[in-house]
């Protein structure tokens, strides 16, 4: 059930992502918008768990999040601020923030190992769709060079994210269950 | 009249002397060798810089005993932890550093434990520089050491043994035909001949050992250090074969050898003195 939870997950962030790829390519603003949103979701769930979760590998993760999001968020913020590319919301954006209101939802049902495992896996399926929507879409649309270079920077860190949040699901999962 | 007793005691002092220097002046070429192979090196302090998600260098060759320091210049907190749990930094701040002791030898992969995605390791050799080579025969690793003899064969055994003989034989070269010159001795003069002769013949020898071991280890050896050792050698081998001829020119004439040619090999012994600390310091290092 959660293989399935985690697969449909993976696949509506997909869509929003991929949605991106049919509508009109993101200009700048936009993209500075759309990472900014990512940063925001990642920090807001990351707070939402802490106070949820007693796992100290799920606090770390989050507490990582905080501070690697925050961080990124401040040097695109600064990014952006010189370039003069202030950002703008769009569809994607939108949609992003719909889908983080409805997991944040669903995380404060959810309670113990449960909402452990639910985090994880919705790390692990959001950074996934970040890193295909900043290698297919964001990066080649980027106009600003500096952008684009910061954009390609980011990659690395998305992807250790990745792999921390692998590593912590299936930590998780070996942990046994306690959903019954 | 009684006879002239024949010149037996004329030889004998110049002998006895001629000896007692070559001592004395073996002792004190060799104790630069010998302290640097007995005093430990002074463990070094060695950087790793963590900026844009990388470990730089990613791999980084250390003496067991070196400090290791970590800096974070990256916008990001990272950590410093090796695979085998012998060392983890905690999270070092973007700006902060975090240092350890590498007591370990061999090969220790490390990574970031937020970030696994960012690995690097650390080449740990025991402090001398070589774990897995042995030196005439004589290994050693962790500290345990075979005294079972083996013919030198690599360059890294050839070289060192040579130069023991350019080093020696320049500095008593000179030694005789100075004290040739003030004692007016010509067993000492010969003695300078030959042993001048030898350096260039044997010098070259020394200097084509030190090629062979630079072709076979060049990137284990501090760039700038092997730069300036191997010219210098080469350049020490040709100016001996010059300094051999030139005595040997001295000696067809049958004349001692004029003060020109002894302050030209003294300039040279002090050059080679430098040479033989370079190559030191690549062995045993600073």
């Amino acid at each position: 059930m959660k293989k399935i939870g985690s697969a449909i997950l993976a696949l509506s962030f997909t869509f929003v992502f991929g949605a991106m790829v049919s509508a009109q390519a993101p200009t700048d603003p936009q993209i500075v918008g759309i990472v900014q949103t990512a940063n925001r979701i990642d920090i807001d769930q990351a707070r939402l768990v802490l106070k949820k979760s007693t796992n100290p590998q799920v606090k770390e993760f989050a507490n990582q999040m905080i501070s690697d999001h925050t961080s990124l968020e401040k040097s695109v913020s600064d990014l952006a601020n010189k370039l003069g590319a202030k950002e703008e919301t769009s569809h994607t954006a939108k949609q992003l923030k719909q889908q983080a209101a409805d997991e944040s939802k669903k995380l404060n049902t959810l309670k113990g190992k449960d909402c452990d495992r639910e985090y994880a896996s919705h790390e692990v399926a959001f950074h996934q769709a970040v890193i295909d929507a900043a290698t297919n879409t964001l990066i080649p649309n980027a106009k600003n060079a500096e952008l684009k270079s910061a954009l390609q920077g980011a990659a690395p860190l998305l992807q250790g994210h990745l792999q921390h949040a692998q590593q912590l699901q299936q930590s998780l999962q070996g942990a046994g269950s306690s959903s019954h | 009249m009684r006879q002239a007793s024949p010149p037996v005691m004329d030889v004998s002092p110049a002998a006895l002397l001629l000896c007692g220097t070559c001592l004395a002046a073996a002792c004190v070429l060799a104790l630069p060798f010998h302290l640097a192979a007995q005093t430990p090196p002074q463990p070094s302090q060695q950087i790793i810089i963590i900026k844009q998600m990388h470990f730089e260098p990613s791999t980084l060759k250390v003496k067991a005993g070196d400090r290791v320091e970590w800096k974070n210049e990256d916008i990001f907190s990272h950590t410093a932890t090796a695979n085998d749990g012998s060392f983890d930094s905690g999270l070092i701040a973007p700006g902060g550093s975090w240092q350890t002791t590498i007591s370990k030898n061999g090969t220790i992969a490390y990574h970031c434990r937020p970030h696994p995605n960012m690995a690097a390791e650390l080449v740990v050799a025991q402090p001398g520089g070589r774990t897995q080579h042995k030196v005439g025969g004589v290994s050693g690793e962790e500290g345990r050491i075979s005294l079972a003899w083996s013919p030198p064969k690599r360059p890294e055994e050839i070289h060192p043994i040579l130069v023991n003989f350019t080093a020696a034989l320049l500095p008593l070269a000179l030694l005789s035909d100075l004290l040739g010159r003030i004692f007016r001795r010509q067993g000492l003069h010969t003695s300078g001949l030959w042993m001048m002769v030898y350096e260039g013949a044997i010098t070259p020898l020394t200097a084509i050992a030190g090629w062979w071991w630079r072709s076979s280890e060049a990137d284990q050896l501090p760039a700038k250090l092997i730069m300036l050792h191997q010219w210098l050698g080469t350049a020490a081998a040709l100016l001996f074969i010059v300094f051999a001829a030139w005595r040997w020119r001295f000696h067809r004439r049958a004349l001692p050898p004029s003060w020109t040619y002894l302050v030209f090999v003294f300039v040279a012994m002090l050059g080679l003195i430098y040479q033989g600390s370079l190559g030191g310091a690549m062995v045993f290092g600073q």
